[in-house]
């Protein structure tokens, strides 16, 4: 296997598929989350998330299996820095997974606290409950920071050295250098880390003008945490959406929907396209996805592939449905023939990525072979007769308009450029202030980007 | 009461407001134990509604959870109604989340309902591994386990804690019901407990039968 010749292959796959071009065949987007990785390699599950032990095989091990042409790794969340501090948000569970139990970061009556400046909040109140070891003196609590960020860009980093090997020794497809991000939108922020599923469901019969408040003013803090350095239409902005299909559709029009939509458009109007998980199941919210900016990658877990094709087929571009449980249920020809179902109904005139609909977290949740067979399918089957022409569009003229232009301006006393920090201290070394100020804004951006990370 | 009809309307309504109203208002004109009682059987029929335009996709997931804080705290400004001293309780049930699981939405729920109907709840919380319930059953002698889950893996733990009453000797001592969305007939007998329901209400009517009221 000529890796450099895959490797292009793959590129060329997925440039075709983002430039609205029929691609040669339809490419693969098969993620293995590390957890599945660590049990396939047949290593304890919760100690080598903590040692790292072993993980290097382990993902070399799964990348002989997994046939995806874009990079299959995930992210894990990282136990030590967890650990250090105190989480209540990612807690592991006995079984060696590390989880999202219901947490509430804020209280009801703390809205118009959170709407002032929700950075600050965040970073007062909201954290030190989440996090209860911040929970302490100033001194104590900013060394128990030092550490949690030593212990984090440890693993980041050890995770990006194994990326770039796998990526040279398999020839997966990575983004450009810089173009990816992940982020997710407002309503789900709230109710994720700060108002719980409880609490939001509570919020939304209660004080819904609160929730929209909210919603508005943790926008420009969200776009920040999406928006990365080299936006990029190769790269992308990964939002998993997690509340809409749980709330009533008039509820997700008024408090849900608005936030999301700007926030998506603000992306697209920088250059960088998003990748939309819609978790279980929007059938109800098509409609509003098709108003979203043209090449929109939208990831579906279940409903309707035939009526999402039909709807969004043209204007964006489509992936999953394939239901990973059937993997685990089905025979080998069964599995092959439920791709072929689903390539038939989207494949056809590009704008198509091959994915699960979800992926597995642990080893007893598919059969190896199956899962094996199923993309060997793929790459041998569905080769485009069209391939390199254009993909048929939608007609612009029936599009609506951006919804805005505007990129709100995110503010924090604890977050500052370099302009900022500059101000209280002249005594900085003339000719070295290009140095300098780079070298202080990216430790700026890496304390921003790690407590990113913690909700 | 004349506004039976209205309490259920507005529980079926998520009408917090309009319910809150009349249950105050009621309760301002110190309710004999028999009215609330029937008050509360109103608000049950008002949750059989919500259950009902759930499965019309009329309300989704946060609806119910809403409509089960309603209920809580319907419940809790009836309770003093009906006066602890006189009030002997139905049965006894020891509930909780099976280990590997942190949902509890539906556990509390069916909690609030069942708790409404006269039953006396050890609540035991979510994640909870099997020899927490053998000890709990111990310790208590509840008539009925409840056991609540909803991820797949919840099934497997069901399971396991079943075997361990068994191996406790215990099993024949309580009745067994287990809920939660994935919960099937096939996966009730592979457990082996006594019923399985995907409804609250449906699961309170399963412990009435069982304790006979
Ligand atoms: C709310 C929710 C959460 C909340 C939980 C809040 C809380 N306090 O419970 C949060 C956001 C914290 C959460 C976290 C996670 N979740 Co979750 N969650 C859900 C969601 C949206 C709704 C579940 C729910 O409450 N339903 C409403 C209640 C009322 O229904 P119910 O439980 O069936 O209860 C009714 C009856 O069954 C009955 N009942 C219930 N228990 C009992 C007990 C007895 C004895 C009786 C008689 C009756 C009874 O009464 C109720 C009323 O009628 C579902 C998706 C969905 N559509 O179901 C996912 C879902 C269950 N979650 C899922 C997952 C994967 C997770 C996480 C693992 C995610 C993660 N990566 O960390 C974590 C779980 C951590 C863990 N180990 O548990 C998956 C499960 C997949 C699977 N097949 O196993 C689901 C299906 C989402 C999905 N599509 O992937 N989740």
């Amino acid at each position: 296997m000529n890796v450099h010749r895959v490797q292009q292959e793959r590129k060329q796959l997925f440039e075709a598929v983002y430039n609205g071009i029929i691609p040669r065949r339809v490419p693969i987007m098969a993620n293995l989350p590390i957890e599945f990785c660590i049990q396939y390699a047949g290593l304890p599950l919760a100690e080598t998330q903590w040692t790292l032990d072993g993980i290097e095989d382990a993902l070399d091990k799964a990348c002989k299996i997994v046939g995806s042409d874009y990079y299959p790794f995930g992210f894990m969340r990282f136990p030590a820095p967890l650990q250090i501090l105190g989480s209540r948000g990612f807690v592991m569970g006995s079984n060696g997974f590390i989880q999202h139990p219901e947490v509430t970061g804020m209280e009801v009556d703390e809205y118009d606290d959170f709407i002032k400046n929700p950075y600050d909040c965040i970073l007062e109140k909201i954290l030190p409950r989440l996090y209860p070891e911040l929970d302490a003196d100033p001194v104590t609590r900013s060394l128990i920071f030092a550490k949690a960020f030593k212990a984090h860009y440890d693993y980041q980093e050890f995770f990006m050295k194994i990326e770039a090997k796998m990526v040279q020794k398999y020839g997966f497809y990575t983004a450009p250098k810089g173009s990816l991000a992940a982020v997710t939108v407002p309503f789900d922020f709230l109710a994720d880390f700060l108002r719980g599923f409880k609490g939001i469901s509570m919020d939304v019969r209660r004080c819904p003008q609160k929730i929209l408040e909210a919603c508005e003013a943790v926008l420009p803090l969200q776009i920040k945490k999406g928006m990365p350095k080299r936006p990029s239409k190769y790269g992308q902005t990964f939002i998993p959406l997690h509340m809409g299909p749980y709330l009533r559709t008039s509820d997700f029009e008024k408090l849900y929907w608005p936030t999301f939509s700007k926030m998506v458009q603000i992306f697209s109007d920088a250059g960088q396209p998003c990748r939309l998980f819609c978790e279980h199941d929007w059938m109800r919210y098509l409609d509003y996805l098709q108003e979203l900016p043209e090449n929109t990658r939208l990831h579906f877990e279940y409903g309707d592939p035939k009526l999402v094709k039909e709807k969004l087929g043209k204007k964006h571009i489509i992936s999953g449905f394939y239901p990973l449980t059937y993997l685990k249920t089905a025979t080998k020809q069964q599995c092959i023939d439920k791709a072929k179902e689903l390539i038939d109904v989207l494949a056809p005139g590009g704008k198509y990525v091959f994915a699960f609909d979800k992926s597995p977290v642990s080893l007893d949740s598919v059969d190896i072979n199956n899962y094996i067979a199923v993309l060997e399918y793929i790459v041998q089957n569905t080769e485009y007769a069209s391939a390199g022409e254009l993909a048929p569009a939608v007609d612009k003229t029936v599009d609506k308009p951006a919804v805005t232009k505007e990129i709100p301006i995110f503010k924090s006393k604890y977050c500052r450029t370099w302009e900022e920090y500059k101000k209280g201290r002249p005594a900085i070394i003339a000719g070295l202030e290009h140095v300098i100020a780079s070298k202080m804004q990216n430790y700026e951006d890496m304390l921003f980007d790690m407590i990113s990370r913690l909700m | 009461m004349e506004n039976l009809k209205a309490v259920t309307q507005a529980m079926g309504n998520l009408d917090e407001a309009k319910l809150m109203n009349i249950i105050n208002d009621f309760v301002s004109k110190n309710p004999a134990k028999g009215e609330v009682l029937e008050v509360i059987k109103a608000c049950q029929d008002g949750m059989a509604i919500v259950g009902k335009l759930y499965e019309e996709d009329e309300y989704f997931v946060s609806d119910l959870v809403f409509s089960g804080e309603l209920m809580t705290e319907a419940i809790n400004i009836l309770k003093p109604f009906i006066g602890d001293t006189s009030m002997v309780k139905v049965g006894s049930i020891v509930l909780g989340t099976v280990h590997g699981d942190m949902h509890d939405i539906g556990k509390n729920i069916f909690k609030s309902m069942v708790e409404a109907a006269g039953f006396k709840v050890y609540d035991l919380g979510i994640d909870q591994p099997a020899s927490a319930f053998v000890e709990k059953v111990k310790e208590v002698k509840p008539d009925i386990v409840g056991l609540s889950g909803v991820l797949t893996l919840a099934l497997e733990s069901m399971k396991d804690t079943v075997a361990e009453i068994k191996e406790a000797g215990l099993r024949g001592n309580v009745k067994i019901i287990i809920g939660g969305n994935p919960v099937t007939k096939e996966a009730c007998e592979r457990i082996g407990a006594d019923a399985f329901t995907t409804s609250a209400a449906e699961g309170v009517r399963i412990c009435q039968k069982w304790i006979k009221v």
